[in-house]
């Protein structure tokens, strides 16, 4: 290694041989700020604290959120995205709902590329466990005629049982959504369930899966529409229609569906499809991620006072080393990079085991909502980096007032 | 005569304050290659601040300092620096070790700022240990040294880089007396070996050890002899 030479003296009587600069490697300088920390293992340890919990709140709240998408994404890539849903919007003019004309099933299942429909219309009966309960106690499960073929249509599962169908019984049948199943109390593994709609006793026959595609359904007691028009008088006006259609034109088929659905009043029909309302969900970060994040921010903020702190008090009691230091060669520049190196070296040591700690908290969060895991490396690195931010900022101070010392004043017996 | 190391020329040394403090009083002055020189004078007389200003701790108010013939009103902090770890040894009176190391990294942190590479650092080190009789103590922390081992690894470090002139502040202030003999005869060692020396006592009979002594009082030289006589 060549140093460069500083100017030689201004004396001339003699020409003295040039005194080649000090240097510090910026090896040496990586081992002092390790050795220096090292001479202070707890109060270092003590202080990257601060900084590993700001830094681990960061990285659990990017990668428990970035797994939480990752999963919606993939349950979306299992139930697909090609589905539409239609209901009755406002009546021009007025706040009445509108409503949708009964022919309106058959003409969308008509339409090219429409794979399949089914309809649900809402009834105007409810739902008790007994006939004892209070008409009022409904639980918010609503009573819905079902089309044979809604199952198949939103691609939906049955977590019990089986689905409507023809097959004579004792009672009329009813399927249950997962939220009106636990609300109303019944439970097919413990043997055949009747519940009271309307009127008269029904045999619970199947409870379907959670339905992310069609939420409405979780909290609904579900009746075929035949036995619906002979028990309640159903006319057999949709309150919902579902579509599924080929994936690659669902946007045409989205363009043309208020009007095939009501020709006379297209205006008064709402189109939606529901898995954008999924993705849109996903994406906005709630409230409670902001809180956190800010939570990590300011940890971070107490972590970058404390490395700060301690550092100050550092200088204060290492006068006798940088008086020594100075007299064997270093410059303020290399006292300023020796304890801006400690500073970093700490706040590094903090980012890593909070990189970790954040890591780990995502895996496990992850694992137990049976998510998969996503943990963006940007997300990590972007935390080592803002722990080694706050560092520098934090050594900053106490570095230039320890280079700042007169090295006459520093090496004074105290 | 030989090459002069030290030459102070009419230098006053003044610490700010109401009315200003004059430490140094036109303090004419040179140490040649090769000599042993003791400063003496009572508390207060100007002993550290003259040592200040012979190690490029400081700079003079008025007058000229040289050191190794630079002189030292035209550097700045990089090439005063840098002239401190070149030309210069140091050894204090509270040794001034650093706790979290052991005795051979004391020694080599003297050559880190020459970018002298570490396996060099430490062997260079290890022979200055032995030099001053700390051969066997080499892992040692400081807490694990006695006042006397602790001066010598000092000492160890004030030459392991081989300066033109070694600087020593009360050296044995620490020490108890019979200690301060074995130090005093380390220096003596050294002196005959060709070191140059500069030692600043405030005890005459540490420095009747010395060929030349430099008396000093209220800032001013009072006395200087060569072997007895005046110069
Ligand atoms: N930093 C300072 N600011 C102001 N005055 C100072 C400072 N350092 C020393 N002095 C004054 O300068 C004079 C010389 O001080 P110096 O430390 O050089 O004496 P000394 O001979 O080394 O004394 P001692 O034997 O007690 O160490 C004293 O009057 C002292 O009070
Ligand atoms: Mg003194």
């Amino acid at each position: 290694m060549t140093a460069p030479l500083v100017a030689p003296s201004t004396d001339e009587s003699r020409s003295p041989a040039p005194v080649p600069r000090s240097v510090l490697t910026p090896r040496d300088a990586l081992a002092l700020g390790v050795q220096g920390l090292r001479g202070r293992r707890g109060r270092a340890l003590l202080t990257s604290v601060g900084i590993a919990i700001g830094i681990a709140a960061i990285v659990a709240v990017i990668g428990i959120s970035a797994s939480s998408k990752a999963n919606v994404l993939a349950v979306l890539d299992r139930l697909g995205t090609n589905y539409l849903t239609i209901t009755p919007g406002q009546t021009l003019g007025s706040d009445e709902q509108a409503q949708l004309p009964p022919e309106s099933v058959g003409r969308l299942s008509l339409l090219d590329h429409v794979q399949s429909v089914a309809a649900t219309a809402q009834l105007g009966v409810t739902v008790r466990r007994t006939d004892v309960v209070p008409a009022t106690n409904t639980k918010g499960t609503v009573v819905l005629a079902a089309e044979p073929d809604l199952l198949s249509t939103l691609n939906g599962r049955l977590r019990g049982g089986r689905w409507l169908d023809a097959t004579p019984r004792d009672y009329p049948t009813v399927v249950l959504g997962v939220t009106a199943a636990s609300r109303q109390g019944v439970d097919l593994s413990a043997g055949g369930q009747l519940v009271w709609i309307g009127d008269q006793w029904f045999a619970v026959v199947g409870i379907l899966d959670e339905m992310p595609l069609a939420p409405e359904l979780d909290n609904a007691a579900l009746i075929s529409t035949a036995v619906a028009t002979q028990k309640f008088g159903y006319q057999g006006s949709p309150t919902t229609v579902y579509l599924r259609t080929s994936p690659a034109d669902i946007n045409g088929v989205r363009d043309v569906a208020a009007a095939t659905a009501d020709p006379v009043s297209p205006q008064e029909v709402d189109v939606t499809r529901p898995s954008d309302a999924i993705e849109a969900r996903a994406a906005t970060d709630s409230a409670f991620t902001t809180l956190l994040l800010g939570l990590g921010g300011v940890a971070l903020l107490v972590g970058g006072v404390g490395i700060a702190n301690v550092m100050v008090i550092s200088v204060l009691e290492r006068r006798g080393e940088i008086g020594v230091r100075r007299a064997l060669g270093a410059t303020r520049r290399h006292i300023r990079t020796q304890f801006l190196v400690e500073a970093l070296v700490q706040a590094a040591l903090g980012g890593l085991a909070g990189v970790l700690l954040g890591g780990a908290i995502t895996v496990g969060y992850g694992l137990s909502m049976g998510w998969p895991i996503d943990l963006p490396v940007v997300g990590l690195a972007g935390g080592i980096l803002a722990a080694l931010v706050v560092g520098g900022v934090a050594g900053l101070y106490p570095a230039s007032r320890a280079a700042r010392l007169e090295p006459a004043q520093a090496v004074r017996p105290s | 005569m030989s090459r002069p190391v030290l030459e102070f020329v009419d230098v006053i040394h003044e610490y700010p304050g109401s009315p200003p403090v004059r430490a140094l009083d036109h303090v004419t002055l040179t140490v040649s290659a090769g000599e042993w020189v003791a400063i003496v004078g009572p508390s207060g007389s100007g002993k550290s601040t003259l040592l200040n200003l012979m190690g490029a701790l400081d700079q003079p108010t008025t007058g000229t300092v040289r050191i190794d013939g630079h002189d030292l009103a035209g550097l700045d902090d990089e090439q005063l620096s840098a002239l401190r770890g070149r030309a210069l040894g140091f050894v204090f009176q509270s040794f001034h070790l650093l706790a979290g190391m052991t005795a051979l990294e004391n020694v080599a942190t003297a050559l880190v700022y020459r970018g002298v590479p570490a396996a060099e650092r430490r062997e260079r080190a290890a022979a200055a240990m032995s030099r001053v009789g700390l051969g066997h103590r080499i892992g040692h922390r400081p807490a694990q040294l006695s006042g006397g081992e602790s001066q010598r690894v000092a000492i160890a470090r004030a030459l392991v880089g081989a300066p033109s002139l070694v600087l020593a502040d009360e050296p044995t202030g620490n020490l108890d007396s019979r200690t301060g003999e074995e130090i005093m005869g380390l220096f003596q060692e050294l002196h005959r070996e060709g070191t140059t020396l500069v030692l600043i006592t405030h005890d005459q009979g540490i420095a009747a050890a010395a060929p030349r002594r430099v008396g000093i009082r209220d800032g001013k030289i009072v006395v200087s002899t060569r072997d007895g006589v005046t110069v």
